[in-house]
């Protein structure tokens, strides 16, 4: 029973890897320009902005929590900065939605920590009061980014784009945290079980709302990224981007049960989802068949996540025969 | 005087300062909103907030098992879309009488089956129903746009028979139609929740599996029963929202998912799972939709009108969350 | 070695009452540097609270402790840890997603470049190894806690409280989950621990192996010492007797015996195996008989009970009611059949809290048919249920009221009233009266009695042996997931130390 239980495990683990060999195979056959470096680049362009919300995602699936306000934060600070702070220069840029995006993760944090109130609809109702704000401050007209953030959409280094080199910034950033600091470790003990967080001195409050700030913050900082790619933020601005993260980081191995999950993982993610719809621009496919496709493949994540917990939990309980193991 | 403390005791606190809300905002709006108190805009309240009514019923029975169902205003736009390509007068695959009557079968047929899906989901595979449904939720929204593609070059399926909309707008008598409908539907969730066996094992699910499961109720098969209702549930709003507009949208019902989940947690159903009821649910419609017709008669934007009631939500998620808290101690 | 003048522990008039009842009555305890000492007594004598006042868990109500001489009053936990003393609980406290190393250095973890530094995941990995090294486990400390059988486990965290460098460990039923092998390997290292001159306090039902590590051994009874001495003076017969007590004879019901034994049984149980849980187990209970299920924690007492109610499943055997077996893996069909079910955790699995009593008492009826739609008609529920409810005597300010708001003993009774809405003809009781105050005992004892007067067949699981002897006309007495023995009624170990011994003498794992 053991064996098949393992077994069973690491095929499970493995499965994202596969789907995206395979994803990849299909399409490569498919469509021949799918393979060259330039469309490499490109998915990887496109899909950095997904990575960097994906990996502050990561922060709050550790805690077991989950954050769906993360568009909203993006397009709250993309009004802001279009309009109504004016940007001297791109690091201000990053520091005004940081701080914007920050705010946001505190009041979803706060909420979710001393109400207890369930994250997922806590920040259900945080999606729609910052999307209404943003909205009202804009009058729903089409905000354009300043000039400084256009540039670097278009800013290259060694043939790189510049977004790319964010993304290293943080992810580094993210791994450090993660694995180099008592937050990041906590988060960790704190996802697997509050109890004895608690009772090993994790400061759990503490940490849970700080891991909503740090969501909330690479969420606009993401936000600026694809601003600066799409120059544009239109009232639709950032929908739909909190369920790409989650499927992103769960993609890439993040557990939605909490205290599995690496910064790695949301990379692979991204670009895997993203490795999917440029597929399908490249075979020309029905533009709307895009979502369904995508879709399909972020439940059949899910369900190897929900499965694997399962097993994980089997394993871990005691026997009262431990000597059976042994035959 | 012990007999006023027992009436009191058996009184629903919530649903009484529910109600207490509702005639204040009701004074507030005669107040500060003109226009509010009058019969046309009062009667146009009431049938306004039928669909949103039969989509928070629904809900509440997912709820009730301790889960949630994001896709549900997706799975109003898949019945639209798919209903309305079956009798449409532009190429339709049915005609003639018998083609309305698949026609609305086909709402609740779909519904059905969407609802399985998410509750096979949910019950067997055990994945969290949040992000289950959340992904259900882009795959419909995908699918309906789709499936619309492949009918018609615009971005809806227009051209439904008048035999069909009537639904929408006609009456039996002096009763709207939708009304009908809606109180049908409330009636039929309320026998099914306070008198039936199942009623019960849905609570018994939602406060507390484990011990649900000791005393032999079929939790997995409640856990997706909760979903199909909610599923038939979507596929009845759909078929007045349908009705109303006379096309079959890909974006039907899209903003309303924010109200249905509001109207049900502000109607006091929580949750965490096991606690709701028909009576609160109905009243979290009334004050939600009360709220919106009256701010926006005071000449709000649509926009602040989403953030007030964002607001309200979370306000009433933190009020679940806290009762919750003090009930588990 | 050097000599010490005073001893590492000295604990003395240590008095503890919880809501007015005296749980300790004065405990006095000594303990020599590198000395080993047994602490046994059954449930309630007070072994936890004695513990959990040293481990700085509870306040001291009365009385003085000192640690190598020096005053000791430890405000919380953490004062104990910083003091020297290490806690290995029975329930284990690792992160089972993290590494072995992790784990070991989680509550503090070395950092460069002080305290504000980033984790040195080096000196994380190398204290890892000594540590690792110190309880002779040969892993790697860079694998998850999940992938260790409990054994390993079980070691990684005595390595944990190692890393204090205690003076003073105290370890809670080290050994239910091991296997021989670690079993050998853990007392190879508390031996080792004793040359090093740390002081052990070894809490355990399994008497042989108390007698195998310890050099000491002390007894408690009802929040008293009753008996102390060193291993050799203190042979099993002697640390029973220090355990068992005078029974209240009061308190249990006089029960006749059951009818002749030739009828068919009621239940029948056979073969029943499930690898790593059971093996091999058998029993009859007839009708109208009451049988006992006696067994150290971890024997699988709770786990045969799942299996035959049908709420796990098992590799083989048969579970038959009148002969007919049941469909294993399905606890409506054992309902259907007449099993009723009193599970030991009542708040997660016997009730719903949330809910009225009047709510609770019929739900297993309404879902006994498994029919959704049957028409339920609540005033004819509620009669029924204040009719049940007054029948076992539950009290509450009205039948609307919450079970939350009910006392344990209260809730016990919604439990046992919401299954005898079924006319169960088989009873399963796991713990029927854990954490019940003793006036609401003796009404479930009455109750029991009577419901086995009226032919209900009943299968008792306790782990007070008062209780089971009270009771039961006969004892299964279960050791590792398989029957040992049986004791009957007439038998002449149908006594206290009789069961004690059947259930504790053996080692566990041998």
């Amino acid at each position: 029973m053991t064996l098949g239980n393992k077994s069973a495990l690491i095929a499970l683990r493995l499965t994202p890897v596969l789907v995206f060999v395979l994803i990849v195979a299909m399409f490569g056959t498919m469509a021949p320009r799918f393979l060259s470096l330039q469309n490499g680049i490109l998915i990887v362009s496109n899909a950095t902005h997904i990575a960097i919300i994906a990996m502050g995602m990561t922060f709050v699936l550790l805690i077991a929590g989950l954050d769906l306000s993360v568009g909203a934060a993006m397009y709250l600070s993309a009004v802001l900065i279009a309009t109504f702070v004016p940007i001297a220069n791109l690091p201000m840029a990053f520091a005004v939605a940081a701080a914007i995006g920050a705010v946001y993760g505190l009041v979803n944090g706060a909420l979710i920590e001393y109400f207890r109130a369930p994250p997922f609809i806590v920040t259900l109702g945080t999606l729609f009061v910052g999307r209404g704000i943003g909205l009202w401050l804009s009058d729903t007209r089409t905000v354009f980014f300043p000039e400084a953030v256009l540039q670097f959409g278009r800013d290259r280094m060694f043939g790189i784009p510049a977004s790319v080199l964010v993304l290293l910034v943080v992810f580094a950033a993210v791994s450090f945290i993660l694995r180099y600091t008592a937050f990041g470790r906590g988060l960790y003990a704190i996802g697997s079980n509050r109890e004895r967080a608690l009772r090993a001195g994790v400061p759990v409050g503490r940490y849970v709302v700080l891991a909503y700030v740090a969501c909330g913050m690479l969420a606009t900082i993401g936000g600026v990224v694809s601003g600066s790619q799409v120059a544009a933020a239109g009232a639709g601005y950032g929908e739909q981007k909190e369920f790409w993260a989650i499927a992103a980081a769960v993609l890439g191995g993040t557990s939605l049960f909490g205290g599995r999950g690496r910064a790695f993982g949301a990379i692979f993610g991204a670009i895997m989802v993203e490795t999917a719809s440029n597929g399908l621009v490249m075979i020309n496919a029905d533009p709307y068949a895009y979502p369904i496709v995508v879709s399909a493949i972020i439940l059949l994540a899910v369900a190897v996540d929900a499965l694997k917990t399962r097993i994980t939990q089997k394993l871990e309980r005691r026997l009262i025969r431990p000597n059976d193991a042994l035959a | 005087m012990p007999n006023v403390q027992a009436i009191w005791r058996g009184v629903d606190r919530h649903l009484v300062s529910l109600g207490a809300a509702i005639l204040v905002l009701a004074l507030v709006l005669c107040v500060v909103a003109p226009g509010f108190a009058s019969v046309t805009t009062l009667y146009d309240m009431a049938l306004a907030l039928l669909p949103l009514l039969i989509l928070a019923l629904g809900l509440m029975f997912v709820l009730l098992v301790a889960a949630i169902d994001l896709s549900i205003t997706a799975t109003v736009a898949m019945t639209s879309v798919i209903a309305a390509s079956l009798i449409t007068r532009n190429g339709g695959y049915l005609s003639g009488e018998l083609g309305i009557v698949i026609a609305f079968v086909s709402f609740i047929l779909v519904g059905a089956l969407i609802g399985l899906a998410n509750g096979a989901m949910a019950a067997y595979v055990r994945m969290p129903s949040f992000m289950a449904t959340l992904g259900t939720y882009l795959l419909l929204g995908g699918a309906a746009v789709w499936y619309t593609s492949l009918h018609t070059s615009s971005s809806s399926i227009a051209g439904l028979p008048g035999a069909f909309s009537v639904v929408g707008r006609g009456s039996v008598g002096p009763f709207p139609i939708a009304l009908l409908i809606a109180a049908a539907v409330t009636v039929l969730a309320w026998l099914l929740v306070n008198r039936t066996a199942f009623g019960r094992w849905l609570a018994a699910v939602g406060s507390g599996q484990e011990a649900a499961r000791v005393a032999g109720v079929p939790v997995q098969f409640t856990i997706l029963g909760a979903f199909v209702i909610c599923g038939v549930c979507a596929g009845v709003a759909s078929i007045i929202l349908t009705a109303r507009i006379e096309t079959g949208s890909p974006v039907l019902a899209s903003n309303m998912l924010l109200d249905v989940v509001g109207a049900a947690v502000i109607g006091g159903v929580s949750l965490y799972g096991g606690v709701g009821k028909i009576g609160g649910v109905i009243l979290g419609v009334l004050l939600l939709t009360m709220l919106d017709v009256g701010l926006r008669l005071m000449g709000m934007s649509l926009f602040a009108v989403l953030t007030v009631k964002g607001l309200v939500i979370v306000l009433a998620a933190a009020i679940d969350g806290l009762r919750n808290r003090m009930a588990r101690r | 070695m050097i000599k010490q003048a005073s001893p590492l522990l000295r604990m003395s008039g240590i008095k503890k009452s919880f809501d007015g009842v005296p749980v300790l009555k004065g405990i006095d305890l000594e303990l020599a540097f590198g000395a080993v000492k047994g602490f046994v007594g059954g449930n309630g004598s007070g072994k936890s609270t004695t513990m959990n006042i040293l481990g700085g868990v509870l306040k001291a109500d009365a009385g003085r402790m000192e640690l190598a001489g020096a005053p000791y009053d430890p405000a919380g936990p953490t004062d104990a840890r910083t003091a020297g003393i290490s806690f290995i609980h029975q329930e284990l406290n690792l992160f089972p997603n993290l590494s072995v190393a992790e784990n070991l250095s989680l509550e503090d973890y070395p950092r460069i470049g002080g305290q504000m530094g980033v984790i040195d995941w080096r000196a994380v990995r190398s204290r890892a190894g000594a540590a690792l090294r110190s309880v002779g486990l040969s892993i790697s400390p860079d694998v998850e806690v999940s992938s260790l059988t409990p054994g390993e486990q079980q070691l990684v965290e005595i390595a944990k409280a190692l890393t204090a460098d205690p003076k003073l460990i105290i370890l809670d039923e080290p050994t239910t989950s091991l296997t021989s092998r670690e079993i050998d390997r853990l007392f190879g290292i508390v031996r080792e621990l004793r040359s090093r001159n740390i002081g052990i306090i070894y809490i355990s039902h399994a008497l042989a192996d108390v007698r195998e590590i310890c050099d000491e051994i002390i007894v408690l009874r009802e929040g008293v010492v009753t008996d102390e001495g060193d291993v050799h003076s203190m042979v099993t017969d002697r640390i029973v007797a220090g355990m068992v007590g005078r029974s209240l004879e009061q308190v249990f019901p006089r029960r006749r015996a059951p009818e002749a034994r030739d009828t068919p049984p009621r239940l029948s149980v056979k073969g029943l195996s499930k690898r790593g849980t059971a093996k091999d187990i058998g029993f009859d209970i007839a009708p109208g008989e009451i049988l006992g299920l006696c067994g150290l924690m971890g024997s699988g007492r709770t786990e045969v009970a799942r299996m035959v109610f049908g709420l796990d499943g098992y590799d083989s055997g048969t579970v038959a009611v009148d002969g007919i077996p049941l469909r294993p893996r399905n606890p409506r069909e054992a309902i259907k059949r007449g099993i009723a079910f009193l599970t030991e955790d009542r708040r997660v699995e016997g009730v719903h809290l949330q809910q009225s009593i009047v709510w609770n008492i019929p739900l297993v009826r309404l879902s006994k048919e498994g029919r959704a739609l049957a028409w339920l008609d609540p005033s004819r529920l509620a009669a029924e249920a204040s009719e049940i409810a007054r029948r076992t005597n539950v009290k509450a300010a009205s039948l609307e009221a919450l079970v939350s708001t009910l006392s344990g003993g209260n809730q016990q009774k919604v439990v046992i009233a919401k299954w005898l809405t079924l006319s169960p003809s088989i009873l399963i009781l796991d713990e029927p009266t854990r954490g019940i105050d003793i006036g609401a005992k003796v009404e479930i004892y009455a109750l029991i009695a009577e419901l086995a007067e009226q032919g209900m067949s009943v299968l008792l699981i306790s782990s007070e042996n008062e209780e089971l002897l009270g009771l039961s006309d006969r004892v299964v007495v279960l050791e590792q997931g398989e029957v040992r023995e049986v004791i009957h009624r007439a038998d002449d170990r149908f006594t206290e130390a009789g069961l004690t011994i059947a259930s504790s003498a053996g080692g566990s794992g041998r």
